[in-house]
């Protein structure tokens, strides 16, 4: 493969409702952003990767008309929509299309705008995605308690729960180590102009005092629903070199589903996946990448994570699955400051998906900063020390489906 | 190039209907062989000739070892829980399920707190999502026994198996 860089990032705000905006005008606010970073414009760019989580948004087929508004008509396009990973997807695709030499600038964009529909979290959206197995369990005289006890309710919020369940059993970590990771990602979101929730000086005890929605997670955990979109602009080797000071190469990449973990998978039937918290893809998928970016040691080698965690236990759980922690011990590192700004192994700088939630846009932004801590653009959430190699996460819904990206600040 | 956002300050708000119902689903008909069973008490799963395990509800194809499942087994209405959640009280109006208020539709009695549980049944390698019943939700803990509450009327459905309940009071 060619070396190959990240060279602009750009986003728009990401907030409840950007009632002033069209989709389309609120992917062309992140699409200016991103070349405008890169010292280019859209005539320079070959080919272009879209997404956003299929059935959401309330507009159907943004792929067809999405390359007028941010002036690339005429350019390769390709929509990608993978759930919860489409951000992470999206900036595979724009990678491998570089990578492989069939194009030298590629230009990634990803977005979400939940308020556009009616329902909050885009329930008609997730409907979309369950209906079909829901239906043929009913139709199997699945009682209604037992549907909105154990099957419906919450959907990634519902699965998520057991999840955290099943670490916090297994690891030792308390509803405390959840409020603490919760705090600590709305801390660091008030330093990123681009987050959603933002709350300076947020304390454990203050997430502590919301209402407890499904023990053991609080109001103050979950993540909220955004409007917002982001965009990478990917480039080969030497023009990197020519446009960026300082590009953010890829090291490694690799994406892999393992079996279905949802409470009842596929037609209703049983699952081998005893934990849902083992996360099996999420291994694989950092094994591989690692090998690619020839990283031997991540505990060590690795200076930043940005993990996709919609809910404080994921941000444990995966730390571990990307072998940035012994198994079972992130949680006491968490306690010691070490994944804090000045710390040993910062996680989710940026506020991670915990306080900002644009669905497609989330997996995508995790890539889009760590890109910013390599080229020392985070402004206000930087990381204290430099950042030499970052680690990007996906995570999709509950089909366990995981992108890895590693970026470093040298090509391989 | 002028943005439409400069001359219009807010989207519209268009309505439209959605017949979510109109989907063809390809599935197989393996809970048929599940509350078959149900029916006579059974609780029926599949047994992976690859990997040893007996998965509940029976699946036609192992998640690990990609493996065929033909054979079934029995397993026992006794199990023990993995995982439990628990819900706040029901309160009415606060919460609905496509438009729908579960108070209203009687499917949870206001004040009701639910403890969702997985269980893994005695000669079983899986969780299966239920509901614990008739228990203290103080009271529970992971590795609690407990046994399969039936339906009064058993007619081959799912809701023929209500939850589970704790083996010792």
């Amino acid at each position: 493969m060619r070396n190959t860089a990240i060279i602009g990032c750009g986003q728009t705000p990401h907030r409840a409702r950007r009632r002033d905006v069209s989709v389309a005008e609120l992917v062309s606010e992140a699409v200016s952003a991103a070349l405008e970073d890169a010292g280019i414009t859209m005539k320079d760019v070959d080919c272009i990767f879209s997404g956003n989580m299929q059935g959401f948004g309330g507009i159907a087929q943004p792929d067809l008309w999405l390359g007028d508004w941010i002036g690339a008509p005429g350019k390769p396009a390709i929509r990608i929509a993978t759930g919860g990973t489409t951000g992470g997807s999206v900036a595979h695709g724009a990678l491998y299309a570089v990578a492989s030499g069939m194009y030298d600038i590629a230009l990634a964009v990803a977005w979400e705008k939940h308020s556009d529909s009616k329902e909050a979290g885009a329930t008609t959206g997730l409907a979309h995605v369950g209906m079909g197995n829901l239906f043929h369990a009913l139709s199997y005289g699945l009682s209604l308690k037992n549907l909105i006890a154990t099957t419906a309710v919450g959907a990634a919020a519902g699965v998520a729960v057991y999840q955290a369940r099943f670490y916090m059993h297994r690891s030792g970590a308390t509803i405390e180590h959840l409020d603490m990771v919760a705090a600590k990602d709305r801390r660091n979101a008030a330093k990123n102009p681009y987050a959603h929730l933002r709350w300076p000086n947020c304390q454990p005890e203050d997430i502590a005092k919301t209402e407890m929605i499904a023990y053991p997670f609080r109001y103050g955990h979950v993540c909220p629903a955004s409007d917002g979109a982001s965009c990478i602009v990917v480039a080969e080797e030497k023009l990197a070199k020519k446009l960026c000071k300082k590009p953010a190469w890829l090291l490694g990449l690799a994406s892999y589903s393992d079996e279905e973990n949802q409470l009842q998978s596929e037609n209703y039937g049983g699952v081998g996946v005893l934990d849902p918290s083992e996360q099996m893809g999420c291994r694989v998928s950092a094994k591989k990448a690692y090998a690619m970016a020839g990283i031997t040691d991540p505990q060590k080698e690795i200076d930043l994570a940005e993990i996709y965690q919609p809910f404080p236990s994921q941000e444990l759980i995966f730390a571990e699955r990307l072998g940035l922690f012994d198994d079972g011990t992130a949680w006491r590192y968490l306690e010691k400051g070490e994944t804090d700004i000045n710390g040993s192994m910062p996680t989710d700088l940026s506020g991670g998906v915990n306080a900002t939630n644009a669905i497609g846009s989330s997996a995508l932004q995790r890539v889009l900063e760590c890109a910013l801590q390599i080229m020392g653009k985070a402004g206000e959430h930087q990381a204290a020390k430099p950042v030499h190699k970052a680690i990007a996460h996906g995570w999709g819904g509950v089909t366990n489906y995981i992108t890895v990206t590693i970026l470093g600040d040298s090509p391989r | 190039m002028g943005y439409i956002k400069d001359e219009i300050p807010q989207t519209m708000m268009v309505e439209g209907d959605w017949q979510v119902g109109a989907y063809r689903y390809k599935a197989n008909r393996l809970l048929e062989e599940y509350t078959q069973g149900l029916k006579q008490k059974k609780i029926i799963g599949s047994l992976c000739l690859g990997c040893g395990k007996v998965i509940v509800p029976p699946r036609a194809i192992c998640g690990r070892c990609h493996r065929r499942q033909e054979e079934r087994r029995e397993v026992s209405p006794i199990g023990t829980i993995t995982c439990f959640v628990i819900s706040p009280p029901v309160v009415r109006g606060k919460y609905k399920l496509f438009g729908l208020d579960p108070v209203d539709t009687g499917a949870l009695k206001e004040g009701e707190i639910l403890v969702p549980c997985f269980v893994r049944f005695d000669g079983s390698d899986s969780n299966v999502a239920c509901l614990l019943l008739n228990a203290d939700p103080q009271k529970v803990f992971i590795g609690m026994r407990v046994k399969a509450v039936w339906a009064e009327k058993l007619e081959g459905k799912m809701s023929d198996l209500e939850g589970v309940e704790p083996l010792e009071k």
